[in-house]
């Protein structure tokens, strides 16, 4: 057969490609809120006052960001589920969460993100001048109200080169959770590529999605930079 | 229920078992890390420039060659040239090079080198464009030839300025070369899979990531202390925490892909 | 204030995972396979499971009046993922080994083939002897009775495993290996695909202790009811020539064992 019709004749693996890109897309915006949010209350928690929680997000970053994705991906995917049902047997609770592969990849992902972005956001947090903090108590603010109004909204402009940053390797990363079972952009071009022994058009094919994806990012990020640094310059 | 517990997590016999395999799959692993990193520092320079060339023969390949290895995972590329290359063996057995794609081994340094001299080049780009011209102008007033000027102007101040991302690569690249595992061969998380599977035993997990953390902190241990060493002469050394959050202030397009170390 | 924060989110991800309790009636039974192993089971273009274990354990469900779910599962992780609860049954074409029921409970056998040796259609000589193939490539799936049976014999090979069931055999096809232990059917699809790339040497016996008497379910420890209704399942799908009917939509020989 030729390269045409293995993508698009009746048989063809361009829906399944389409599927797996759509999966893709899915695991790296599911995992968005979770590693980003989670970036963010580790790197609140690095600045609190109580030493050893201090400690622990330190340790916690430095080990997420010092092993492989991939050996990270299968301590959560697999670690994790065990070790829940470990503690489940040891306290002789009956109960059983069990999580499905995309949940356990958006999971396994977002553990990961959550410690890159941490240090991104521990950074913005540092620059916006303590001042600014000191004046709205000043003005009667509590310490929820300070966060919320005051320092939150100009973290946003501050994080976003290194965010997108992250987002840019979250969406490659997402290609590892192919090796468990998700069946991901790049698992559906294994699929296409076994079944057909055409591995060069299939895996060419992902690359071009992928590389679509990188340069979407890629653009809307200057746009939404363009946009935040509006006034500042 | 402590004691369980932490039984689950370490299981000391299981490196007594099966420490070798782990130390075999690392030197596999060190190897692989060693030779395409170097390889792919050599291939960054030449790439740099031609990116920067006014001469779009030169830049408009580099541009494509750095957006296609940085915008794929890793693990794409990887599958590209080792099923890719089982795939048109009797071409590559007619130009003589098949015995290289043969090999596991030869596959993955090849795909790790040319990712990351992609990444490099990119580092080595923006390191000499944070050179400011005057200097440039100012050697050229005074007759230096273009070598000179590169050799002693500006390439100096611009390892300098590359040597932090350069060492996050570099650490990228030891944390991407598990990928090598998927492809067969026996490095630390291949050795690491293979004894799971014999075994189930999660531990075993849990050791190599002790191993990758150790060696990574080393590097970055390593790394801080070169810098201040090297960058003593400046007038304003910069506190360490300030160090780390640098890459990520700088909003500039050539800075972006320093801060995260990580790739797929 | 901050506590508060963190607990909600840890409320969030929980809220994403499912709590069941442990015991129930089973009304939905989830399949965990690697479909990487045709004709036994692969991904077709549409993103289905497809193969001969899917149509007869889809016949089992029917026959148990249960659901079935198809999950996808690396097999390097299959047991892993069965134990942690991901799917209820492995139903991949697992050999029932000793080694493996001292984790996980198995079924009845429900089909036997032969372990196979192939190699390059270059290579005339049928000797496969450990003695015979030292230095050379041999390549099976990780994880599986055939990657055991070599790791054991042929200490003086070079031995490569794979994560997928397929890709020994491509990797065959290219000439990055000398030999593949497999199974005959899968090598058998694999060649009928790939006319001239390859042949099959010579069937193996199935030792007991390493390749055991052929392939059933798995099912974790604990979920004796459920292998119940399985095993009774497969006695009722024999009886009524079920089993016969899906056989012989894929194979040409008698492949149930006994």
């Amino acid at each position: 057969m030729g390269w045409f019709d293995l993508l698009f004749g009746p048989d063809g693996w361009t829906p399944l490609l389409l599927k797996g890109a759509l999966i893709t897309v899915a695991l790296a915006v599911n995992t968005v809120p979770f590693g980003f949010g989670g970036g963010l209350v580790l790197a609140l928690l690095k600045l609190s006052r109580n030493r050893p929680l201090r400690i622990a997000c330190d340790a916690y970053t430095t080990f997420f960001r010092g092993i492989p994705d991939l050996l990270a991906l299968f301590i959560v995917y697999f670690g994790l589920q065990s070790l829940l049902n470990k503690l489940g047997q040891i306290t002789g609770e009956a109960w059983r969460i069990e999580l499905n592969a995309f949940v356990a990849g958006v999971i396994a992902l977002s553990v990961v993100v959550a410690a890159y972005s941490s240090e991104v956001w521990l950074a913005s947090l540092k620059s916006v001048p303590p001042g600014q903090s000191e004046a709205a108590k000043s003005l009667g603010l509590d310490a929820r109200r300070v966060f919320l109004l005051v320092v939150l909204p100009q973290l946003g402009r501050v994080a976003l080169p290194g965010l997108g940053n992250i987002w840019t390797i979250l969406v490659k990363d997402t290609s590892l959770i192919s090796t468990l079972a998700v069946m991901d952009l790049l698992r559906a071009a294994s699929e296409a590529s076994r079944a057909t022994t055409r591995p060069l058009l299939f895996y060419s094919a992902a690359a071009a999605i992928y590389l679509l994806f990188s340069i979407l990012s890629g653009g809307a990020q200057s746009y939404l930079e363009r946009r935040a640094n509006q006034g500042y310059a | 229920m402590w004691h369980d517990l932490a039984g689950f997590v370490f299981n000391l016999d299981l490196l007594n078992n099966y420490g070798m395999r782990l130390l075999q799959g690392l030197r596999i692993t060190a190897e692989v890390v060693a030779i395409s990193s170097v390889l792919g520092f050599l291939l960054s320079y030449p790439l740099a420039c031609a990116r920067m060339s006014d001469n779009p023969l030169f830049s408009a390949p580099a541009l494509a060659y750095v957006t296609f290895f940085r915008g794929t995972p890793l693990l794409c590329q990887l599958y590209l040239v080792y099923y890719g290359a089982g795939e048109v063996r009797p071409f590559l057995t007619s130009i003589g090079v098949w015995w290289f794609f043969r090999d596991a081994f030869y596959c993955c340094i090849f795909a790790f080198t040319l990712n990351t001299a992609a990444y490099q080049g990119e580092i080595i780009r923006g390191a000499i464009a944070a050179v400011p011209k005057e200097q440039v102008a100012a050697a050229q007033a005074l007759g230096l030839s273009r070598y000179r000027i590169a050799r002693h102007v500006v390439l100096p101040q611009a390892m300098l300025v590359a040597l932090r991302p350069l060492g996050n690569e570099l650490i990228s690249i030891i944390k991407a070369s598990a990928l090598a595992a998927i492809v067969t061969l026996l490095d630390l998380m291949g050795q690491t899979r293979f004894v799971f599977a014999r075994t189930f035993d999660f531990s075993i997990y849990l050791y190599a990531a002790l191993i990758y953390l150790a060696i990574t902190e080393a590097i970055s241990r390593l790394w801080n202390w070169m810098e201040r060493g090297l960058s003593r002469h400046l007038v304003v050394t910069a506190p360490p925490v300030a160090a780390v959050i640098t890459p990520v202030m700088r909003n500039t397009v050539e800075n972006r892909g320093y801060v995260g170390q990580a790739r797929a | 204030m901050k506590s508060a924060k963190f607990l909600a989110f840890v409320g969030l991800a929980a809220c994403l995972a499912s709590a069941t309790a442990s015991a129930k009636e089973w009304k939905t039974v989830r399949f965990g396979t690697d479909a990487t192993y045709a004709p036994f089971e692969s991904v077709n273009p549409k993103g289905d499971i497809v193969g001969f274990e899917v149509d007869y354990g889809n016949a089992l469900c029917a026959r148990m009046k249960v659901t079935c779910v198809w999950q996808n599962q690396d097999w390097d992780g299959v047991v892993p993922a069965l134990l942690s609860s991901k799917f209820d049954v492995i139903f991949s074409s697992m050999n029932i080994t000793a080694e493996r029921a001292k984790r996980i409970l198995f079924s009845d056998m429900y089909y036997a083939t032969a372990p196979i040796f192939a190699t390059q259609a270059a290579i005339k000589s049928d000797d496969v002897t450990p003695a015979a193939l030292a230095g050379k490539a041999i390549g099976a799936q990780s994880s599986t009775v055939f990657a055991n049976y070599i790791d054991q014999r042929y200490k003086a090979s070079e031995i490569k495993l794979y994560p997928g069931g397929d890709e020994p055999f491509i990797d065959l096809a290219s000439g990055r290996l000398d030999y593949v232990i497999g199974d005959i059917l899968v090598a058998q699809k694999f060649i009928e695909k790939n006319p001239g790339c390859c042949r099959i040497v010579t069937e193996l016996k199935r030792t007991p202790d390493t390749f055991g008497p052929g392939v059933g379910a798995a099912f974790r420890p604990e979920d004796t009811d459920l292998k119940d209704m399985f095993n009774k399942a497969i006695a009722e799908l024999d009886a009524d020539g079920t089993y016969k009917k899906i056989e012989a939509q894929y194979f040409k020989t008698d492949i149930r064992g006994k």
